[in-house]
């Protein structure tokens, strides 16, 4: 096959056994791979009703077709579970060289159920397969564990080839905000995928892999594949991206007024602080780029910086946003410690952010006292909140209450509505009220309000394909489920979506075929896109989701920005979600039609 | 005479150079085990390496190499397709790999697919 291998691993904890598996050519016709496939097999596989961390839940990784060929950032591995935060589906996007080289090992998909007796690693070398006991991982970090996994190997050249993906203390404890990392990086959207993994004592995935990858027509695609690269150095978007990563979306959303501030309430801070010509001067930026990615966009900062020690990375947008501004705290090197210790102890950003937020706020409000909580927390403590990250992976008591997440500390204390977000996860670091078609997004997007999941900022506010007001509604919800259906196939072909600040989803068409030696349009690819989002929708409902969750926060629908450059806007999703789901073919209360179904070959019920 | 000029500083890590070296020698076919440039890691930093042959002469000492602050082992910035390790060895046939200028000009296919600038064409 090109691009695609065709075949499954299934690794059975509970038995210590495994197999390989052929997939069915019809369900990678229907569902590509990747995001697709692995929701697809998880649907089939796993009850809506299941516990997360019962030994029934089960977890999918898998590569898409595109991953380890050379197209260009095909890198993301997704790893599909019952969240343990939220309750429904995760399908959080690792991308690095995880995924490549689960692909080179001969795999597309590799799905783990039962539970461990003692905690375990999984290696995977070609088709050799072991557990191995983890007693001496256990308790440690991601990143020593990933050190001495590749210390344990005896060989350091097969070390270097070798990739670990492995939980924190804080997945080891069952925290519900707790991720899994891969060298240093925490996939998108994994809040919740740490905490499965620690309930199935599976500390690491280790993989290497010395496969070939197929591809239809060789020439065709390397000539492709140049064009886009040189398509992409001719995009202003992608070139800040290469410099400054994500970092540069802080000053436009400063200027618009999007980027929150202390829980959501107020426009930000001077940005002189936490703008990238602070990044630019406080760090030495160097760039990492994920498998065969041309834009390189993670930034290491591996100088001499008294809070780095030469190893950590340069804070994200998302670091920024929900680490930093959100809780008060302007200070970029702190910001980096922040997320230097998610990244350690396994901890998602925007899910432990929230919390922070959340618990700031209650304390700002005297619900709760400094002294009760034994730590400092106000918005603006740097030092308390990066301590309060480490307890909160590490020690009893409160702090580690605060690892059970937003949602679940704001109503202990009986203020639900201070939890700023939706279906339990925390909103990424856009405020709705300032740009509509993201919050129209965060309302309903399958899993919960991350801006991964739908890029329509850059449209709605970089301006690159569109050009769209953030705070108007027009056009809105048509974007938003584009943008959805459009990052649901880009993620099943296995591809990284940055690129498309710079390129059209048209663009990639050429790539996709003569990769794969298929012969689809634009809209056949967006068209399995949106059978996707079917699909993930069909499963949340069966686990409890309905129209009721399809929502924001008070503070976004009544409350108007009190200040800043979008002062008096409020978030208008009520105007805006009757016509999303008519484009979507489903009812008043967001279910599927029948019709739909069926127009998408998906089983109707 | 063209030549390749490397400058690890620049290197990503991406590895897309593998897999155009690997596309382009070996039909339809993508493995970066087959391909005759190679990016070595050593902690923070990226080497990527071209192959050459292997000499006798080249490996009768050990040596180490000290860059900054670090020390490394020279084997891992090695180019020769040496029986000691497991690169620029063919896994199916065990003939060894070596770069031989490919591509369509101006630019071999691992220097166009580099976009971080660490594999540049300079004439000299
Ligand atoms: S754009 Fe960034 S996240 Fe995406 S593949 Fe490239 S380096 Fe990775
Ligand atoms: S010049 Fe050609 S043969 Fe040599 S490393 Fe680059 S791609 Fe491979
Ligand atoms: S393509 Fe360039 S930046 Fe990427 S790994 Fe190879 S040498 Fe480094």
């Amino acid at each position: 096959m090109n691009g695609w291998i065709g075949r499954c691993l299934r690794i059975n904890l509970t038995q210590g056994k495994h197999h390989i598996e052929e997939i069915d050519p019809k369900l990678l016709e229907k569902f590509l791979g990747g995001r697709g496939l692995g929701v697809k097999a998880f649907v089939d596989e796993v009850a809506p009703q299941v516990d997360p961390f019962s030994p029934e839940n089960k977890l999918v990784f898998t590569s898409g077709p595109l991953v380890g060929t050379g197209a260009i950032t095909g890198a993301s591995c997704n790893v599909i579970t019952k969240s343990a935060l939220t309750g429904g589906l995760v399908c959080a996007k690792m991308r690095g060289h995880f995924g490549a080289e689960l692909k080179f090992a001969g795999f597309d998909m590799l799905i783990i159920e039962g539970k461990a007796e003692i905690p375990v690693i999984i290696s995977i070398l070609d088709d050799k397969v072991k557990l191995i006991p983890a007693l001496e991982y256990w308790g440690r970090t991601t990143v020593e564990t990933e050190e001495l996994f590749k210390k344990n190997l005896g060989d350091p050249w097969s070390a270097r080839e070798t990739y670990v993906a492995s939980i924190g203390p804080a997945g080891e404890r069952l925290l519900p905000l707790a991720n899994l990392v891969n060298d240093r990086f925490l996939p998108v959207g994994g809040a919740g995928i740490g905490a499965v993994m620690g309930s199935k004592n599976l500390k690491a995935i280790a993989v290497r892999g010395r496969h070939s990858l197929q591809v239809a027509d060789g020439n065709r695609f390397m000539q492709v594949v140049t064009t886009l690269i040189n398509k992409l150095n001719s995009a202003p978007l992608t070139q800040s991206m290469s410099q400054t990563g994500t970092a540069f979306l802080v000053g436009l959303c400063y200027q618009k007024g999007i980027l929150p501030q202390n829980n959501f309430r107020r426009a930000p801070l001077p940005l002189r602080n936490i703008g990238t010509e602070a990044l630019n001067s406080g760090f030495a930026l160097r760039s990492r780029g994920c498998f065969a990615c041309p834009i390189a966009c993670i930034k290491k900062a591996d100088v001499k910086h008294p809070a780095y020690e030469g190893k950590g990375m340069a804070p994200t947008y998302l670091a920024i946003g929900s680490l930093g501004v959100n809780c008060g705290i302007t200070d970029l090197a702190t910001i980096g410690m922040a997320s230097m210790m998610c990244g350690e102890m396994g901890l998602d950003p925007v899910a432990a952010g929230g919390a922070l937020a959340t618990i700031m706020e209650l304390v700002e409000k005297k619900v709760i006292t400094p002294e009760e909580l034994k730590i400092d927390l106000r918005f603006g403590n740097g030092e308390a909140m990066v301590e309060a990250l480490r307890l909160m992976a590490t020690k009893k008591g409160y702090a580690r209450r605060l690892g059970q997440g937003g949602q679940a500390l704001a109503e202990e204390f009986g203020r639900p509505e201070i939890f700023m977000g939706v279906k339990n996860l925390p909103l990424a670091p856009f405020d709705p009220r300032a740009i509509q078609g993201m919050g129209l997004h965060f309302a309903t997007c399958n899993y919960g309000p991350h801006h991964l999941y739908a890029y329509t900022f850059i449209d709605e506010l970089l301006n690159v394909h569109e050009n769209l007001e953030p705070t108007e509604l027009e056009g809105k919800p048509l974007l938003v489920k584009r943008y959805q259906d459009t990052t649901a196939v880009m993620d099943s072909l296995g591809l990284c979506n940055w690129p498309l600040m710079g390129l059209k989803f048209n663009n990639y068409v050429p790539m996709v075929n003569s990769c794969l030696g298929t012969s689809y349009k634009a809209d056949d690819l967006l068209f399995i896109g949106e059978r996707i989002w079917n699909l993930e929708k069909g499963f949340n409902m069966r686990a409890g989701f309905d129209a009721s969750h399809d929502t924001l926060p008070d503070r976004f629908t009544k409350e108007p920005i009190p200040d800043g450059p979008a002062e008096g806007q409020i978030s208008r999703i009520e105007e805006m979600i009757p016509e999303y789901y008519h484009l979507r073919g489903w009812n008043e209360q967001g279910e599927p039609l029948p019709e739909t179904l069926r127009a998408f070959d998906l089983e109707v019920g | 005479m063209p030549r390749i000029k490397i400058d690890h500083t620049k290197c990503t890590g991406c590895r897309h150079c593998e897999t155009a070296c690997s596309l382009n020698h070996v039909a339809n076919t993508v493995n970066p085990r087959r391909s005759r440039v190679r990016v070595m890691r050593d902690g923070n930093r990226y080497y990527p390496v071209i192959a050459g042959p292997f000499v006798d002469a080249a490996c009768t000492s050990k040596h180490y190499i000290v860059i900054g602050e670090q020390t490394y082992d020279m084997c891992a910035f090695c180019r020769a397709s040496c029986p000691e390790k497991p690169y620029f060895i063919e896994a199916e046939t065990g003939i060894p790999l070596k770069c031989d200028f490919c591509g369509i000009p101006p630019s071999p296919s691992c220097v166009r697919w580099c976009n971080s600038g660490a594999l540049e064409l300079v004439e000299d």
